[in-house]
């Protein structure tokens, strides 16, 4: 047994002593609106006498007392009387001991085990729903609760710009400075791509605003960006399906342009209701949706199918995952720094590629990638995406 | 009173048989040098038991249940690790006692020291957390009864008096039998530590089949039996055990036995065990 071997055992135990989650034994407000609900048990030989069969979530407290002659157990288990969530052994006669844990809501069995053997003495528990938050508590919970402020207003700010920006694009369109509107579609597009699984989280406004022509269903009405996107650069009728492309009169114009500012002020009211909160666990998967985002459309120029903008949407996918990954970023460096490494290198590579293809104050078209191109900067999402779909579970376990 | 002393005494079992057979190794071996090692291991695992058990009895609550059944999983294994490595140490000396090539008892001095102390410690604190929260509520309890503090001290009282029986009785034992016999024991200890191991994580949920029952002889053999607690403390012998632990113990023993009975028994080669760093010459 080498001497280095033997000091990781020790040093990977001391670790992993340190990466658990603490809760209170403080147990001297029974009230459980703060600190801890406090159950007492009774073990006897026979029986298993519970002081309540319900408590409320958060910090709970099973004080178990050995009132028989075996050595008894006690146990809370989920409701299939299969998993274990915690349990105290060794309660000899006379004893006394403590089962701490942070319940959530939901329906739990209980066991004691005198004698130890068998399935025990069972009982179903509940735990109500108590409004306090059950998650991580102390260092951890302040940071997850800075990032979840800062993200939401990152949301907010961007559907400002977004609003500002379309409202601009929109009256070009609807006055028919096409030159104009086609300079301003993609720079405006930009602020909502950065916050699209937010936009899209709103069912309703994200058909209505982002679809696809070739998502349309069949008798639905195309609306949005798209829309007109398609009026802007004109295709000619081989790209069109062999039909003649016809362009939508100066009312149809208006009457679209008008509806995708109503939408994207739809938008901006309900980001800047009060009600509108974000938690870690939605940003960590909304950092991830962006990436599936730029490899489901953006990698394949599917998104931009006539404006060929789809690196202006691509950058701004990024953007947005690595803004959601920055506040995350010192929760999953303590948590787990080889994920943080991992994930700081892979958001430089694509970076790296999408700065490549930088012309001006924007991007390369799409038609002027290369084949090579596409398959480097579909590589590197993959890459990306993989570390990034680990982000969650990294941050909120 | 009876059953909290069987606890102690199940508790303090297992860790007294190795650090007993330990030390008994090292005094017929002419190695008493490294017995300060020894002492220093389970001071250390004493301590630290006993901290970390006051902190979570009057500190916050900082091991959560998987936490803690992970730790206790982990520990057993890397204990395992150590007593397996032992057991082919003595082997190795053993061989070389037949061969008369006694002073070249054991190159790798230094390695030895640190992984005796490392067995001593991990001997004693693999369960030594356990029972530090088990002697707190013991004590919290002489509020109104001072007798499973008691108990649980004179069981744990029993399990070094038998420690010190098996040393004493070790020594007596001529040396190619206190090797060859002890080195079984041991294989047959570490097992079940193993299978114990795997139990905590299948507790923990870490690992599947929890529920699977290979077989359940509560009935015949009680846990809270006195003949349950012995074969609970020295083999970690579990009344209902699962088909993953049974599996687990039968692949360890019957590996390492073959292994041993070999090369300690009829002086084949002895097999290099994975963590040894200096070739027997």
């Amino acid at each position: 047994m080498p001497a280095p071997r033997t000091r990781a055992v020790v040093a990977a135990t001391a670790l992993l002593a340190t990466l658990v989650a603490c809760t209170p034994n403080d147990t001297s407000t029974p009230d459980g609106t703060s600190g801890a609900a406090t159950l007492t048990v009774d073990s006897s030989a026979d029986a298993c006498v519970l002081s309540g069969d319900t408590a409320p979530s958060g910090n709970v407290v099973f004080e178990v007392t050995n009132s028989g002659d075996e050595v008894t157990e006690f146990y809370l288990l989920a409701e299939d009387g299969l998993q274990i969530l915690s349990e105290v052994e060794n309660i000899g006669p006379g004893i006394t001991r403590d089962l701490v844990l942070v319940a959530r809501p939901g329906s739990y069995q209980t066991a004691c085990k005198p004698g130890m053997v068998g399935e025990g003495i069972r009982a179903d528990f509940t735990v109500t729903d108590s409004g306090a938050q059950v998650g991580p508590t102390g260092a951890v919970a302040d940071q997850l609760e800075v990032a979840t402020t800062n993200y939401v207003a990152y949301v907010k700010d961007q559907t400002e710009q977004l609003l500002t920006a379309t409202e601009a694009f929109a009256a070009s369109y609807t006055a028919g400075d096409d030159d104009a509107a086609r300079a301003a579609y993609a720079p405006t597009r930009v602020h909502w791509e950065r916050i699209e699984p937010v936009a899209e989280s709103f069912g309703d406004l994200d058909p209505r605003m982002d679809l696809r022509e070739a998502d349309v269903e069949a008798g639905a009405e195309w609306t949005g960006w798209h829309l007109l996107e398609k009026d802007l650069w004109a295709p000619v009728a081989a790209d069109n399906g062999g039909a003649e492309y016809v362009p939508l009169t100066p009312e149809q114009r208006s009457t679209y342009a008008a509806q995708l500012v109503a939408d994207t002020q739809e938008l901006y009211d309900r980001v800047h209701s009060d009600e509108f909160t974000l938690t870690a666990d939605q940003i960590g998967n909304g950092a991830k949706s962006l990436l599936d985002e730029v490899a489901t459309g953006k990698v394949t120029g599917e998104e931009e199918a006539w404006s060929h903008t789809d690196l202006w949407d691509f950058q701004a996918n990024v953007d947005g995952a690595k803004v959601g990954y920055a506040g995350l970023r010192d929760v999953v460096a303590a948590k787990d720094a080889d994920l943080a490494a991992t994930l700081d290198e892979r958001f430089e590579q694509v970076q790296a590629l999408l700065d490549a293809q930088r012309v001006g104050d924007g991007f390369a078209l799409y038609t002027d990638l290369t084949e090579d191109e596409i398959k480097a900067l579909a590589a590197s999402v993959d890459a990306l995406g993989e570390p990034l779909s680990r982000l969650t579970s990294a941050v909120v376990l | 009173m009876v059953a909290n002393y069987l606890i102690g005494l199940r508790e303090g079992l297992e860790a007294a048989l190795v650090v007993g057979i330990l030390v008994a190794y090292l005094v017929k071996s002419g190695r008493r040098d490294l017995l300060p090692q020894v002492w220093l291991g389970v001071g250390l695992a004493v301590v630290v038991s006993l901290g970390f058990g006051a902190a979570l009895t009057y500190g916050p609550q900082c091991l959560t249940f998987t936490a803690q059944e992970a730790i206790g999983g982990t520990l057993s294994i890397a204990a395992v690790g150590l007593v397996t490595w032992m057991i082919f140490w003595m082997g190795r000396t053993a061989r070389h006692l037949r061969a008369d090539l006694q002073h070249k008892l054991d190159d790798a001095i230094s390695a030895g020291r640190w992984a005796v102390l490392v067995m001593a410690l991990l001997a004693v604190g693999r369960e030594g957390l356990e029972t530090a929260l088990f002697l707190w509520a013991a004590a919290s309890a002489t509020g109104s009864s001072t007798r499973p503090l008691v108990g649980a001290a004179l069981g744990l009282g029993t399990a070094l008096v038998l420690g010190w029986l098996i040393y004493r009785g070790a020594l007596r034992l001529n040396l190619r039998v206190f090797f060859a016999w002890t080195g079984i024991f041991l294989i047959v200890v570490a097992g079940g530590v193993l299978a114990y191991g795997v139990h905590d994580l299948q507790e923990a949920g870490i690992l599947p089949g929890l529920t699977n029952l290979a077989f359940d002889v509560s009935a015949a053999v009680p846990p809270s039996s006195w003949y349950g607690t012995l074969l609970k403390g020295v083999f970690n012998f579990s009344p209902a055990t699962t088909w993953l632990e049974l599996i687990v113990w039968v692949a360890y023993v019957s590996v390492t036995l073959t292994l041993f009975v070999r090369s300690v028994w009829f002086n084949h080669p002895a097999p290099r065990p994975a963590a040894q760093l200096h070739p027997a010459t």
